[in-house]
């Protein structure tokens, strides 16, 4: 499996330095000389990593990659932007964007071979399942021997020729499994495992380490190394397959911290800010050889500016610069979320125990003198990052077991609400089923007695009416009207009841059909009239048989309290208000005083005596109740002697039966 | 034909029974009224067991009324049985009762219930609603020639 790298500079040292180093790497490399070859290149497709020059004859690298972005598949293709220029507002412009990485030249190879792996590594686990195995062995023919077998059986190959370059490499990308020779010119294969293992983004990788002899302090040698099993070297290639395949078997697979984690072994990039760049010129070549890139700021300011958009692992800052000083500018540093974690180390020229107190008030994570040993700065970052790293381990350990405990709470909540919620449930439909009982003894029992009170007091009046006086006769009278109204308050109230226990099945109706039915009826079972408007088309997705019953209310109402007006009017149609469609009911009749119309819609509250108008006053309870179980509100205007106006809404639903 | 104008009321409530009988007798449209107290004595009358084992199982009234809440055999059971029975099952019944609960009115005409009446409270009605029942069932109606009395 080979990778193929589009490298586009116009300088032929470079593009054949590049070459060469990629070519070594297992890369395909694709050299261009300007953007008009680069894109004749992309065309065809099959690019899988850009190393993009800034300045190019024909076009500014920027631009060229902004035309990338905008490619099909160019948005999330891996970018390594170069410059000849170290400026640093030059790396600010191109990581803007959009460039994975900015490397400033001189670039060191080895760096920008291993950033492409790492970038290609990223994009591969986001799209492929492919097993990855790293060999380490300083043979070349065995390399090639084992790498032709593990090919055959599947496997994606890296190999690198000693332990060092080996754990880079594993630390950039991050191999499935681990084959290591046990003896090597560096450091020694059981080395190469103990480090495996102390990586927290590692640890966990089965490593299989090959060896010459068969001694059993060999043995015993790699397994204390932490090694998942050992192969002797001469064994048939189908054993070591075997071995491996056993070993992969078994692990775990990756933590999941490991997938947010840096290994400390893989690529580092230090920021290092200082106005006179000799030190650290010399600081950045020490460096560059092992994997590390080194930014140089010449600012507090640029630093800042810079961490906006570059990511690093450790900030080296000198205490004594003009402009923004060292002190405010860690300080800021310190005080800003997320970068505030970088490890930050301090320089001073000075042996001066107050600089030192100073910096490290400041918030430094540590300090260091100019004077000292390259060597001895270096160990410094790399306790700083692998300090950083155990920290950042362990925090994401903590948030892992947070957001577990969280889960589980959220779950039993869950099932709690649950159950409080099915226990609700059945305390009202137990309620619901008494009410039911209820009321249907009520409608059947208790009109019974008021037959018989009504029935006999007729009879009464009828049989024996002729021996009876003028109040004798009254009472009887009473007694029958008592009766009778009884009565109409049992039905009300039950309809009050049935209309709160109902099931509201919606539909598109017409309020206007309802309306001209409801009037009709009225005009037959009583003995005056009305002028009734009916606006057209008024319609509602609503329960018919329910707004049937709120018609038959409110226009009941009107009729009722026209009833002694000289022109009787009522008008039933709609108003387009802020929140929808409002209908109403109005009337021109007895009206009501305004003081009163929050009592309007309570049961049994009536504003009219029995003898002026009767009514037993639940039919506005009912409407009201009708209306709040279909959304809506109800609501009344009116005055006395000028007659009333009920508005009532019935807001749409997004489904209705059709 | 000659018809029987014979009425089964089926009603447990004395006043009821009192009041019914009285709207009938002002009609003068039924001969007689025969009154069962509870749903297990209108099954005996109706299928001639039990206190009516004597009785001629084909001389059926032309209409039953009956009310729902009944003691021991309640209306709507009643009315099952008569339809269950070859003799009864196209015998014009109407549920005379206090209530109107939709689920009485749904239950009785998927029994099989012709008609379906509530006893107004007012007297007058009631009165009324008796004469309108007995004009419907005793004259107007035709009954199937295998239900009708043979008197």
């Amino acid at each position: 499996m080979s990778y193929s790298v589009l490298v586009v500079d116009d300088s032929l040292t470079v593009r054949m330095d590049l070459v060469d180093a990629f070519r070594a790497a297992g890369f395909r490399p694709l050299p261009c000389a300007t953007a008009a070859d680069a894109r004749a290149t992309l065309a065809t497709g099959a690019v899988d990593v850009i190393i993009l020059d800034v300045l190019l004859p024909d076009a500014n690298g920027v631009d060229l990659l902004r035309e990338i972005r905008g490619l099909p598949g160019g948005a999330d293709l891996p970018v390594l932007m170069l410059s000849s220029e170290a400026e640093v507002y030059d790396r600010i412009r191109g990581l803007q964007t959009g460039a994975d990485e900015y490397v400033g030249k001189p670039y060191d190879a080895a760096y920008v071979v291993s950033k492409a792996q790492e970038l290609v590594r990223s994009r591969r686990d986001a799209v492929e399942g492919v097993v990855t195995i790293l060999m380490i062995d300083d043979s070349a023919t065995f390399r090639e021997a084992l790498r032709a077998a593990l090919e055959e059986a599947g496997y994606a190959v890296l190999t690198a020729a000693t332990g060092e370059d080996g754990l880079r490499l594993a630390g950039v990308q991050r191999p499935d499994a681990i084959v290591v020779d046990g003896v090597l010119p560096g450091i020694d294969g059981p080395t190469v495992i103990r480090r495996v293992r102390l990586d927290a983004v590692l640890r966990d990788v089965p490593c299989l380490l090959l060896t010459a002899s068969e001694g059993q302090d060999t043995e015993l040698r790699a397994l204390d190394a932490g090694a998942d099993a050992f192969v002797r070297k001469e064994e048939d290639p189908a054993v070591i397959l075997a071995r491996l395949g056993a070993a992969l078997r078994r692990s775990t697979g990756r933590t999941p911290t490991a997938d947010q984690t840096r290994s400390l072994l893989g690529l580092k990039k230090i920021l290092a800010v200082d106005d006179s760049t000799t030190y650290l010129q010399a600081l950045a070549d020490a460096m560059k050889g092992e994997g590390y890139d080194v930014i140089l700021a010449r600012s507090g300011e640029e630093a800042i500016e810079l961490l906006a958009v570059q990511p690093v692992d450790c900030i080296l800052l000198d205490l004594m610069m003009p402009g923004m000083s060292g002190q405010e500018t860690c300080e800021r540093i310190k005080a800003a979320p997320i970068v505030r974690d970088i490890p930050l180390i301090m320089l001073t020229a000075l042996e001066d125990r107050n600089a030192m107190i100073e910096g490290l008030v400041a918030g430094a994570d540590d300090y260091i003198s100019k004077s000292s040993e390259l060597e001895v700065l270096k160990a410094r970052v790399r306790a700083q990052i692998r300090r950083k790293q155990f920290e950042d381990e362990n925090r994401r350990i903590r948030e892992e077991l947070l957001r577990k405990e969280l889960e589980a709470v959220e779950a039993r909540a869950a099932r709690q609400l649950a159950e409080t919620r099915a226990r609700l449930v059945d305390e009202l439909e137990r309620k619901n089923r008494e009410l039911e009982a209820f009321s249907y003894s009520v409608s059947h029992d208790l009109r019974a007695p008021l037959r018989a009170i009504d029935g006999f007091s007729r009879v009464v009046l009828e049989d024996f009416g002729a021996q009876l006086e003028g109040k004798g006769l009254d009472y009887l009278r009473r007694v029958c009207a008592a009766a009778q109204r009884m009565g109409e308050l049992i039905d009300d109230l039950l309809e009050l009841s049935r209309v709160g226990r109902a099931e509201i099945r919606r539909t598109r109706i017409s309020l206007s059909d309802i309306a001209a039915a409801v009037t009709a009826d009225l005009r037959k079972r009583t003995d005056h009239d009305a002028a009734v408007e009916i606006e057209m088309e008024l319609t509602a997705d609503a329960d018919s048989r329910l707004m049937r019953v709120v018609l038959d209310n409110l226009i009941g109402n009107s009729w009722k309290f026209t009833a002694r007006v000289p022109e009787p009017r009522i008008r039933i149609g709609s108003e387009r208000r802020e929140n929808g469609q409002v209908f109403f009911v109005r009337d021109n009749g007895a009206g009501f005083d305004m003081a009163f119309a929050e009592k309007l819609f309570r049961p049994f509250q009536r504003l009219h005596s029995e003898s002026e108008f009767p009514g037993t006053g639940i039919g506005l309870a009912t409407v009201h109740r009708i209306v709040d179980r279909h959304g809506g509100r109800v609501w009344a205007e009116g005055a006395v002697g000028q007659g009333a106006t009920f508005y009532f809404t019935v807001p749409r639903q997004l489904t209705v039966d059709s | 034909m000659s018809r029987s104008r014979i009425i089964l009321l089926v009603e447990d409530n004395p006043d009821d029974v009192e009041l019914t009988l009285r709207a009938f007798e002002r009609s003068k449209l039924a001969n007689d009224i025969i009154v069962a107290r509870d749903g297990a004595e209108a099954l005996d009358y109706l299928l001639a067991t039990g206190a009516h084992a004597g009785r001629d199982p084909a001389a059926l009234p032309e209409v039953v009324l009956l009310d729902l809440k009944l003691p021991k055999v309640d209306g709507l059971e009643v009315l099952q049985r008569i339809r269950a029975d070859e003799r009864t099952r196209r015998l014009p019944v109407v549920i005379l009762t206090s209530s109107k609960e939709e689920r009485d009115v749904l239950r009785s005409y998927d029994l099989g219930a012709n008609s379906f009446v509530r006893k107004p409270v007012d007297f007058v009605q009631f009165l009324d609603a008796a004469r309108h029942l007995g004009l419907y069932w005793l004259v107007l109606n035709e009954p199937s020639p295998a239900a009708a009395g043979r008197e």
